[in-house]
């Protein structure tokens, strides 16, 4: 063993001693006078133990330090000192520095120490002023005598005097290991090396005081100097699990030359046995060597209780922190990866969770906030819960906020969920403190938390309850080196998901999706159990632009979890389940969201390994969970939305059409569709469906030869009529914000931008009269018994279906007055010499809407009996039965053109039979 | 002394340069041998979706994932196809291992550091800046690739 190696040994030991001194210190600090006599020995003989290899390797500095440390430790032990939080407060501190030296040991020797040197002596120095003159040669009597290879018991003294300290330039460590280990330590006279004044020595402690000040922060960078040591790659494992290993490695070697000798044989089933031999000690052999990397999550829990003990008090809080689930196991390189983020999440709990003691009274909790951190293992993977009783995360705050800061429109804002405005503490830039305190709300924060803990496969949500307190969740994987997963394919390629983001697999047999709508919804929406699932189609996500298999026998659907997001995974079919090794890609997919690594299958290619949150997000999921918001929130109708079906032509080119003008959809084969006399028509039912194709009516690229075609059905003029559709997308409910002039044409109604792509909406009716002008017999235009075209009053808040409605009518030959919302209606029909045969109306407008309006109609005694229709995108059954009580005559949706002239048709002529108008 | 130990900048550049060479179309580049690690016809690409467009894959090369670079694409030249002769030269970047796919490899030439000239800004009709310089052979010209240069242009992330 060689010094390097001894000093390396030094460094481990001496930092697993340490590793526990905080929480121990606390609990001395909080047991008082009960303190556990054993648990005070034990910190003791930690911090003896330290400065006795300290000596014996000549790190001068870290032994005076811990033996000042020890000095006061041993007044503890004896019972002669009660450490008060100032007391911990240097204890702490002086266990810090030791800390920090040990990271970069070959320096140790150039560090100031003397703050503490000083703090510590004046502990001892304080007691020793109260209690008897006695007592000094007592305690050092003590520390002399169990420490052999240590400073004699004069030595505080002539320190003290000798600050600032004079640190002796770094010795060649053979020289000190060579000499007898007492020489250099228990001589403090001229026997020693000459003492240099060190200039860097200032510079070294100025961190220490920030330090003091800033203990998390500090703590990052503490960690830097310490990357010139090797230490920390090195992993204590257990004897008994390197036996196993040793074991199994025998036990390799044993299979192997099985192996060899069945090779020669032609008996397979002897082959079978080698294989299933060298299957299971292979299994054991990558448990085990994985075991050796797994550390108990306690190492990065053991220093929170100092974190929330220091910050409290820097806020003047009062909180309680409780641990549970110290001895969960993750991976090492999670555990390392884990603590800042973790660190972080307790700072916030502290600082923005819990409130102050005079605070937390006045809402009736006790003035100590309690946080509650546990980690406990669910499903393959460990939970860590953050929780605090504090006050809770308030989502409208974060909404202002947002908008505040520009990240939100109001009316996004508007629209989101308490749930999802909690996820935008997450928000780059976000920081969730009233103000920026020293400690945390300096911008910098749960974003990075967000993508620290994404970055080692795992997730984070917030769960909140105003005034009652919140609780982070976070989900972390075992290990990060070999997952088991689920290999899928797409195309011609396998793709691995990640086990444990798999909820379950589906397989729906060809003839259950069904050539009908439902299998539309499928396409994008997925009807599990009765709960909805978004779909995402893995093949054109990853853009693999395979074309669908043409009659695929059946559809995989994986339901995968990602956060608090589920949804489902469309495949081309399952391969296996595997134990995957996962290795990087390279820098140059650091784009590629979608993936999270790669993986070489047992055949030898390469997998790709597929990122289930990053799908998600590039998918546009999370869009569409707030469209599933804003459609719940349609169903009280403060946003004016229209359900459209989806779909393109040519592939470049989108399209949609009301889902209420649509009757049903039908998948035909292409070689049923014939054309006879330019008209395409479709054998259909026994009897024949006239068909119109987008590009015979209006103007866009054609449709690309395919070999089955979707056609939607309608009602035009009394017919079945169908529209050829190559490709559909989705049932979307859309908002009705549609632009009527740029792509307006015969056919067209106007367009809307819908993620990002452009969606011509198209009106059937106008297609079907485009084509077939002959089904519209000319109609003899309405009139009133007195030869005027009757007038009608058309109350519509959105512009597209007002001026629709407008267009109808028109085009039917009635007289129009539109109005843009209830008031100006009730306006116009006051207006005196006014005169309006119907009345049709929106439900939903500003100022004063469809049932106000209603209700204004029929309270007024010259207005009472003009029939009124009410037209709405949604027509519920209640919509209709509080419709229908305030006075509406009919109740009609608003596109189903023919429909609702038929009914305005239908009304007028009724409106005229009745022998007088009560015009007075 | 030093000398010795480790030749200074001012003797290496009286000596030469070998060259690992290949070929692109009909263009011939080299790359300093030292740079390459290997060179294989490993081509069983995995398309990575997503990618940069000059990524045309990754392979398995004996246990790690590296990812293949299609120089063609870089330098903006029409996109080739995979033939017999097409090469995967093994090159370390950054710490990493990638794989620069060729047409076909050539000789390892030698090359004085002072026959090797400044780039052109254009050669045959590929971008100039990728290049660290010529080096005129009998009858033809040998292009010698600067790989960081190359590398660095798709990185989207960083």
């Amino acid at each position: 063993m060689d010094d390097r190696q001894i000093i390396d040994e030094f460094v481990v030991e001496s930092r697993e001693h340490l590793a526990d001194i905080e929480s121990q210190l606390l609990a001395i600090e909080n047991a008082g006078v009960q303190a556990d006599p054993e648990l005070v020995n034990t910190v003791f003989r930690a911090v003896h133990s330290v400065k006795g290899a300290a000596g014996f390797l000549g790190f001068t500095t870290v032994g005076k330090l811990s033996h000042d440390l020890e000095n006061v430790l041993n007044l503890v032990r004896n019972g002669q000192l009660i450490p008060d939080s100032a007391v911990t407060n240097v204890l702490l501190r002086s266990a810090d520095q030791l800390r920090t030296m040990l990271d970069d040991v070959d320096r140790s020797n150039e560090v100031d120490v003397t703050d503490h040197l000083t703090a510590l002596q004046a502990i001892v120095a304080g007691l020793l002023a109260e209690e008897s003159p006695a007592a000094p040669t007592a305690s050092a009597s003590v520390a002399s005598a169990s420490t052999p290879a240590a400073f004699p018991a004069q030595v505080p003294t002539p320190m003290a005097e000798s600050a600032p300290d004079p640190a002796p330039a770094p010795t060649p460590v053979r020289e000190w290991v060579a000499a007898p280990p007492e020489t250099p330590m228990a001589q403090t006279g001229p026997a020693e090396p000459p003492r240099e004044e060190v200039s860097h020595v200032s510079s070294q402690a100025a961190p220490m005081q920030a330090r003091a000040a800033d203990s998390g922060q500090t703590a990052q960078a503490a960690t830097v100097p310490s990357s010139g040591t090797t230490t920390e790659s090195n992993i204590r494992v257990s004897v008994t699990v390197l036996d196993r290993l040793m074991n199994l490695a025998g036990e390799l070697v044993l299979s192997r030359n099985q192996l060899m000798q069945t090779l020669g044989s032609t008996d397979l089933t002897a082959m079978g046995s080698v294989a299933a031999r060298v299957n299971q000690v292979t299994s054991e052999l990558q448990e085990t060597i994985m075991q050796t990397r797994l550390q108990p999550i306690g190492t990065v829990f053991g220093k929170f209780p100092r974190v929330v003990r220091d910050l409290s008090a820097t806020l003047g809080k009062q909180c309680e922190l409780t641990i549970e689930g110290k001895e969960v196991e993750l991976d090492k390189s999670i555990i390392e990866a884990i603590g800042d983020p973790l660190t972080h999440l307790i700072r916030n709990a502290v600082d923005h969770g819990v409130e102050r003691p005079e605070d937390r009274l006045r809402a009736g909790k006790s003035a100590t906030g309690s946080i509650a951190l546990r980690a406990f293992h669910q499903a393959g993977k460990v939970n860590i819960q953050i929780s605090d009783d504090g006050r809770g995360i308030d989502a409208v705050k974060l909404k202002e906020k947002a908008v505040g800061k520009g990240l939100l429109t109001p009316d996004q804002a508007q629209a989101m969920s308490d749930r999802e405005a909690l996820m935008l503490i997450f928000r780059p830039g976000f920081s969730m403190a009233e103000k920026v305190t020293g400690v945390s709300g300096r911008g910098v924060g749960m974003d990075v938390v967000k993508t620290n803990i994404e970055r080692l496969g795992g997730t984070v949500t917030v769960e909140t309850e105003l005034g009652k307190g919140a609780t982070i969740h976070v989900k972390l994987p075992l290990t990060l080196a070999i997952i088991p997963s689920l290999v899928v394919r797409c195309g011609d390629r396998r793709y691995a998901i990640p086990q444990p983001s798999i909820r379950e697999l589906v397989r729906v047999k060809a003839g259950d999706a069904a050539l009908q709508i439902e299998r539309i919804k499928q396409a994008e929406v997925f009807r599990l159990r009765g709960v909805l699932l978004p779909l995402v189609r893995l093949a054109d996500t990853l853009d693999l632009g395979v074309a669908a298999d043409a009659v695929p026998s059946a559809v995989h659907v994986i339901v995968v979890e990602s956060g608090q997001l589920r949804y489902g995974m469309v495949v081309d079919g399952l391969c296996d389940s595997e134990e995957i090794v996962v290795k990087p890609l390279g820098r140059h997919m650091k784009g590629c969201t979608c993936l999270a690594g790669a993986t070489v299958l047992g055949d030898g290619n390469v997998a790709l390994i597929l990122d289930i949150t990053g799908i998600a997000s590039y998918a546009g999921l999370r869009v569409s969970e707030e469209d599933a918001a804003a459609e719940e929130l349609a169903g009280d109708a403060s946003a004016e939305t229209q359900s459209l079906l989806l779909f393109s032509n040519h592939p470049e080119e989108h399209f949609g059409v009301p889902m209420e003008v649509v009757a049903r959809l039908e998948r035909v084969r292409t070689e049923q569709i014939d054309s006879v006399g330019g008209q395409q028509i479709l054998q259909y039912r026994g009897g024949t469906l006239p068909l119109l194709s987008l590009e015979q009516c209006i103007n866009c690229k054609p449709r690309p030869p395919a070999s089955k075609e979707y056609v939607v059905v309608f009602t035009a003029a009394g017919r079945e009529v169908g529209l050829i559709v190559p490709e559909l997308l989705d049932i979307r409910s859309v908002s009705t914000q549609i632009d009527t002039l740029t792509f307006r044409e015969p056919g067209v109604a106007g367009s809307l931008v819908y993620e990002q792509k452009t969606i011509r909406w198209v009106d059937i009716h106008e297609l079907a009269r485009k084509i077939h002008p002959d089904w519209y017999a000319p109609q003899a235009p309405p009139q009133t018994p007195e030869g005027s075209p009757p007038r009608i009053l058309v109350a519509e808040d959105s512009d597209f279906f007002r001026k629709q409605l407008t267009a109808f009518l028109e085009s039917d030959g009635y007289e129009i007055l539109a109005c843009e919302d209830g008031a100006v209606a009730w306006n116009a029909l006051q207006e005196p010499g006014s005169h309006f045969d119907l009345v049709v109306t929106d439900i939903e407008m500003p100022n004063l809407d469809g049932l106000g309006l209603v209700r204004n109609i029929r309270k007024d005694s010259r207005l009472a009996s003009i029939p009124v229709i009410a037209v709405t995108s949604l027509a519920g059954e209640d919509d209709v039965r509080r419709g229908r009580e305030v006075g509406v005559t009919e109740y009609h949706v608003k596109l189903d053109r023919e429909v609702l002239m038929a009914a305005v048709g239908r009304m007028i002529k009724a409106s005229h039979k009745k022998p007088a108008r009560s015009v007075t | 002394m030093t000398t010795l130990l480790a030749p200074s900048p001012a003797s290496a550049s009286t000596e030469g340069l070998e060259i690992a060479t290949f070929y692109l179309e009909d263009a011939l580049l080299g790359i300093p041998i030292e740079q390459v690690e290997e060179i294989n016809h490993h081509v069983e690409l995995t398309p990575v979706p997503h990618a940069p467009a000059s990524v045309c894959g990754v392979i398995n090369l004996r246990g790690h994932v590296v990812t293949v670079i299609d120089l063609r694409t870089v330098l903006g030249l029409a996109p080739g196809v995979i033939t017999r002769g097409t090469c995967n030269v093994v090159v370390r970047w950054r710490g990493e291992q990638i794989g620069l796919l060729v047409d076909r490899v050539g000789d390892v030439v030698y090359a004085g550091r002072k026959e090797i000239e400044e780039p052109p800004a254009n050669v045959a009709g590929t971008d100039g800046r990728f290049f660290r310089g010529v080096y005129k052979m009998e009858g033809s010209l040998l292009v010698i690739l600067d790989v960081e240069q190359a590398l660095s242009v798709d990185l989207s992330a960083e």
